[in-house]
């Protein structure tokens, strides 16, 4: 208990400072808040069109696909303002060996190397993709409980857990391979399918993208959840992936660690 | 005028040998592209089911579609060029252009020219390979000759990518950090530019504004041309006459860009 609330104390100050540093570039981080939300606009601008030719997507309508989007947007604008430098710069910082400044900290290497920074433009726009999917559920005509509320949140925790995973794994690489550039390419591009409805896939694709790796359920699960309540199975489907996906990601970025030699790494 | 054309000769087989060193770059981020198209296909699969047209195109006209603007992307989309004009502004290395008979504009351009006909042809090994996969869901339009209009529709198009990322790269005359400029427009174009939707299935007002805008030109025209989403001689016509339109304008920008940064521009040292 002691131990977690140093913890909490270090990201506190870590977050503090992120803050501070992004005061001092103002200009920058409303430019950088309008990129972020440009992008969302431009997820959205899609179902848009696409609804004004179809009514339904794999029996989705527009709203139930807009609050699947805002769901897996939420995801991933948490994902971008916590994680998303912190571990870009640990495949840089691997490479150049850099990395040392953070095993020379009084920590766990993981827990400083992914909380160094917040990025405020990636958090500001998590309010807009809350504010999309509470409209999406108001077009639906949508009630629902603080039991739903509750669990739709901590699935949405779990779907950044799934994600905070997914990016480490593809990272850690950089212990063995010499460039993780493009990594991020492979990222978005998963990513891209959990803005579809998990009926949508067939076949390979479905084994594939909805059972073997969760990019899918991450964004599914959370919007089934807040329209047709919580569903026992899915509920704990996305709470076992994500238990189960950190822990190979942490296993893997250990595993690397080992490896690690400074800068001739 | 030949002495002159062979300057930039030796430029594009510098700039071909430059970009060979980041082939299986370019080739990893062609297949990361499959990926994209894997889910462009399942969305618009699952959007047709049930009905034969969308916007006057059936599935495999507008699967086609997607893939066409995918390896066009490799062709003729500007990549790095603005941030490394921005480098080379802001680390001084324009300095010896301004000494020497090249044109930095040319030279850029040059480089730009190798860099796509490399990308290009590496892009088409991962399409080629998946492309018995791909084959049964694509369909070509029959009427050949918008194909020969889109030889000039892609060249344009080229040119327009090129100096739109050479004006933003200008901007480091002015500002010190253009990355998030340069990203805010990618966004803009990747919807304005038909990236993610045609741009037909927009509602017609708003179809028609965007077909005054340089970001048509970028992408979409020469897509619909190639794919006969454009099939109409009078549009091909009037497309062409407007996309050589911004292609001057844009030139004209660049110019009066790169005079105006050049009064602010101090070059230290030797």
């Amino acid at each position: 208990m002691k131990s977690l609330a140093r913890y909490a104390r270090i990201w506190l100050a870590c977050a503090r400072y992120s803050v501070v540093r992004t005061m001092m570039f103002r200009a920058d981080f409303i430019m950088w808040s309008l990129v972020e939300l440009f992008w969302m606009g431009v997820n959205l601008s899609v179902i848009g069109v696409v609804y004004q030719h179809t009514d339904s997507i794999a029996g989705w309508g527009p709203w139930e696909m807009t609050l699947l989007v805002g769901s897996s947007m939420l995801v991933q604008r948490l994902l971008m303002g916590l994680f998303w430098t912190n571990l870009f710069e640990m495949g840089r910082n691997v490479r150049t060996g850099h990395f040392d400044f953070f095993l020379a900290q009084p920590g766990n290497p993981l827990f400083m190397v992914s909380t160094r920074k917040i990025d405020l433009d990636g958090f500001l726009n998590v309010p807009v993709a809350i504010g999309v999917v509470a409209y999406a559920a108001h077009r639906l005509g949508l009630e629902p409980s603080p039991v739903v509320i509750a669990a739709y949140a901590l699935l949405i925790l779990c779907g950044l857990v799934i994600h905070y995973a997914t990016l480490l794994i593809f990272i850690s690489l950089v212990f063995w391979v010499q460039s993780a550039k493009g990594i991020e390419g492979g990222y978005f591009g998963l990513n891209e399918f959990s803005r579809l409805p998990r009926e949508a896939l067939r076949g390979v694709g479905a084994v594939v993208l909805v059972y073997l790796l969760p990019v899918v359920i991450v964004s599914n699960v959370p919007a089934r959840t807040l329209i047709h309540g919580v569903e026992p199975l899915n509920f704990l489907w996305l709470i076992a992936a994500a238990a189960v996906w950190l822990t190979v990601a942490v296993n893997l970025f250990n595993r690397g660690l080992r490896r690690y030699a400074s800068a001739s790494s | 005028m030949f002495a002159s054309l062979a300057k930039y000769r030796h430029v594009f087989l510098v700039g071909v040998q430059n970009n060979l060193v980041y082939r299986w770059n370019f080739a990893i981020r062609a297949s990361f592209s499959l990926v994209h198209l894997g889910y462009v296909f399942v969305l618009w699969g699952a959007a047709y089911a049930g009905q034969e047209s969308i916007g006057g195109f059936d599935l495999r006209q507008t699967l086609t579609y997607f893939l066409v603007v995918l390896v066009l992307q490799f062709f003729i989309s500007a990549m790095n060029e603005d941030y490394e004009v921005s480098e080379d502004i802001r680390n001084g290395l324009i300095n010896q252009f301004l000494l020497k008979p090249v044109s930095y504009f040319g030279y850029r351009l040059t480089l730009f020219a190798s860099a796509r006909a490399i990308s290009g042809l590496l892009a088409l090994l991962p399409v080629a390979i998946a492309f018995p996969l791909l084959a049964p869901h694509l369909s070509l339009p029959a009427e050949g000759w918008t194909w020969m209009a889109a030889v000039p529709a892609l060249l344009l198009s080229a040119f327009i990518q090129f100096t739109i990322a050479y004006c933003f790269g200008l901007l480091t005359f002015w500002f010190l950090e253009i990355q998030s400029f340069i990203i805010l427009s990618l966004a803009v174009e990747t919807i304005l530019g038909g990236q993610v939707f045609p741009l037909d299935l927009l509602p017609a007002w708003l179809h028609e504004l965007s077909s005054y805008l340089p970001y048509y030109y970028m992408m979409y025209f020469p897509a619909a041309l190639i794919t006969g989403r454009i099939a109409d001689p009078a549009a091909v016509l009037h497309g062409l006459g407007l996309q050589l339109f911004w292609a001057v304008a844009l030139f004209a920008i660049c110019r009066l860009l790169w005079t105006r940064g050049l009064r602010r521009h101090t070059a230290v040292g030797g």
